[in-house]
């Protein structure tokens, strides 16, 4: 943690250390699909002046800054980056059309300004045929976030009106004395949980199966612990072309009228998870 | 349905994706890649819930913060749930929770307030016990043991609706001495209640407003079972039996229910046998105190066994002559007056609480 203790807020970060070489670097946004030189002004993080290294038919959207990362304690410090990190990626995809969006805090360096626009330039050259590649399939395309959680409580009653075992159980409960009652009752418990468990898969299946005909590329997301009392049984990330969108709302609505579903519908978000690996 | 990017809600969602996804540079010249999984994970916790903070050992400042906050919140969840009232008492505690066969110490915070008595758990805001000081009728000291087999004292409130509640802490006596000063302040009756046994644990869960326990004792009940085509099959089955001022009836144990009650006006007439073929197989007892009663279906018979069954034929002819109900002798059975010799030094069925 020696770095974070360092950098505690903005104003430091981005610093070179004293007892070090001095190196500069370029802190990348995204790729985008343009050859020009241009500048975007100073809508960077923290204010830096954000500009495109071109090469050939593509170019990198950067801002120059010390060779150090950002980094900070300050949770409100992180977000305002994250957020300005992203404010630059949409400009660039409102202007250019396509980009490849760039995790955060990712920077090349060089031993001066001139030096690490140069490795820049290197890197697009060499990268070029798959940049160009990336590019080409996430053409006028965007990422959208679908969330599909269900309310437990909803499925569980659900399950005891229509599941003829879990149906018959139940009956058989109310006729017996308390003591064995209570058995029954753990027998129930259980058996509603390997029935939801089932249900949570065949959601699974159809969901997927249901969103994945609306999308391009499809990625599946780890589910999270959802609010409330929700649970999320299908989280994925869906690269969809911007005529297709409405089909995935439709089929969206659908599902979020089912009893007991909901959907939550995030986007478009530039393609961050259809641009990684090589 | 529409997307929405709106940058609050959503704000998990593109930290997802800036954080973890995006193009990644594969170059010796790249500077960031110790630090970006740092990042990741540091901004991350910050968002995402205090499971992933843990998980990287990261967020000791921020856990110290979050439980000095939760103590200030606990103490203004405590003034929520007993807002407008001035607390005399607050000690830690625990209440005898009791529903159905389920039954457990459940622990919190003893308050007694001007008002009320309250039993809270500030962790799940839950009020465990609660009673307004008007509604408690009486107040005892009882032993009892507990789960460690160390005998420890609790508190016994007989509630106005009939109810027994047994609360325990640290400093019992002084509870009920506080309680006690209040009712008095308050211009309170209330009575105290000898001490209850054990046993009487049951009865609270199966007593009638108003009812109240004249005898008791463990008892063996002949369970008698009729199965198509067998001979009716007899058990003996071990419990407790209660003679009430209105009911005759018999606690199964094992069960944890009443097996038999029968109003004392349906009670004909009790015999003590000796019955060679009922008895058995009860722990070598040749006794038996038939009880004879109107059933549903014309006069029944139910069989007990145990000790100081003379006392019980003798309190229940008792009870059955003074209800002015016409007692038959049954000549044939064995002449009560051969049993006498043998049973007359067993002690009466212990006299039962009487809140007077």
């Amino acid at each position: 943690m020696g770095l974070e203790t360092e950098y505690v807020d903005d104003t430091k970060a981005g610093q070179g250390q004293k007892n070090k070489v001095k190196e500069e670097a370029l802190y990348l946004y995204c790729v985008a699909d343009g050859g020009e030189q241009a500048s975007l002004g100073a809508i960077g993080i923290s204010g830096h002046e954000v500009y495109t290294i071109p090469y050939n038919d593509i170019c990198a959207v950067v801002h120059h800054c010390p060779a150090q990362p950002y980094q900070s304690d300050n949770q409100e410090v992180m977000k305002t980056w994250v957020i300005e990190h992203q404010g630059v990626v949409d400009m660039a995809w409102k202007k250019w059309g396509t980009v490849l969006p760039s995790s955060f805090d990712t920077m090349i360096k060089g031993e001066s300004r001139d030096g690490a626009e140069q490795n820049m330039k290197d890197w697009l050259k060499r990268e070029h045929e798959n940049l160009r590649n990336k590019l080409d399939k996430v053409r006028d395309r965007a990422e959208y976030g679908v969330q599909i959680f269900w309310d437990p409580n909803v499925i569980a009653q659900n399950l005891m009106e229509t599941n003829p075992e879990i149906r018959e159980l139940n009956k058989e409960i109310k006729l017996k004395p308390k003591g064995l009652a209570y058995m029954y009752r753990q027998k129930l418990e259980n058996l509603i949980k390997r029935e939801m468990e089932t249900s949570a898969d065949t959601c699974f299946r159809v969901f997927y199966s249901r969103v994945k005909k609306h999308t391009g590329d499809i990625r599946v997301e780890k589910t999270k612990k959802a609010e409330q009392n929700l649970q999320m049984v299908l989280n994925l990330s869906c690269l969809v072309h911007k005529d297709k969108y409405a089909g995935l709302g439709e089929e969206l609505s659908q599902i979020n009228q089912m009893k007991g579903f909901s959907v939550r519908f995030t986007g478009p978000w530039p393609p961050y998870s259809f641009v990684g690996g090589s | 349905m529409e997307p929405t990017r709106n940058s609050h809600a959503t704000l998990v969602d593109l930290l997802d994706r800036v954080l973890d996804k995006g193009l990644i540079i594969h170059a010796d010249l790249i500077i960031s890649l110790a630090g970006v999984p740092l990042i990741g994970v540091n901004l991350r916790a910050a968002l995402a819930g205090m499971e992933t903070m843990i998980q990287y050992g990261i967020m000791e400042e921020w856990d110290k913060c979050t439980r000095t906050w939760e103590s200030e919140h606990r103490k203004a969840r405590r003034a929520a749930a007993i807002s407008g009232e001035e607390v005399l008492l607050e000690i830690p505690g625990s209440y005898h929770y009791s529903q159905g066969i389920y039954t457990a110490w459940r622990t919190g915070r003893i308050y007694l307030t001007d008002k009320r008595l309250i039993l809270y758990n500030p962790s799940f805001d839950e009020v465990l016990f609660e009673t307004p000081l008007q509604g408690i009728k009486g107040l005892t000291l009882e032993e009892e043991k507990c789960f460690t087999e160390k005998a420890r004292k609790s508190l016994c409130l007989l509630l106005d609706s009939g109810e027994i509640a047994r609360l325990h802490t640290s400093d019992v006596p002084g509870l009920k001495e506080a309680i006690e000063r209040r009712l008095l302040t308050l211009g309170l009756s209330w009575q105290q209640i000898p001490g209850l046994s054990l046993q009487d644990k049951k009865t609270a869960s199966f007593l009638i407003g108003g009812e109240e326990v004249l005898c008791q004792g463990e008892t063996w009940h002949l369970a008698i079972s009729h199965s198509q085509g067998i001979a009716p099959s007899q058990n003996w089955q071990h419990g407790c039996l209660y003679l009430t001022n209105r009911r005759l009836c018999w606690w199964h144990d094992f069960e944890r229910r009443l097996e038999f009650e029968v109003p004392l006006e349906h009670v004909v007439h009790s015999i003590l046998v000796t019955n060679e073929c009922k008895a058995a197989h009860t722990n070598n007892r040749k006794k038996v105190l038939d009880v004879i009663y109107q059933g549903g279906c014309g006069k029944e018979v139910v069989s007990f066994s145990g000790d100081h069954l003379m006392s019980w034929e003798r309190e229940l002819n008792r009870i059955v002559s003074s209800e002015g109900i016409a007692t038959n002798r049954y000549p044939e059975l064995a002449d009560p007056q051969e049993e006498i010799g043998s049973d007359a030094v067993l002690q009466a069925p212990e006299q039962k609480r009487k809140l007077n």
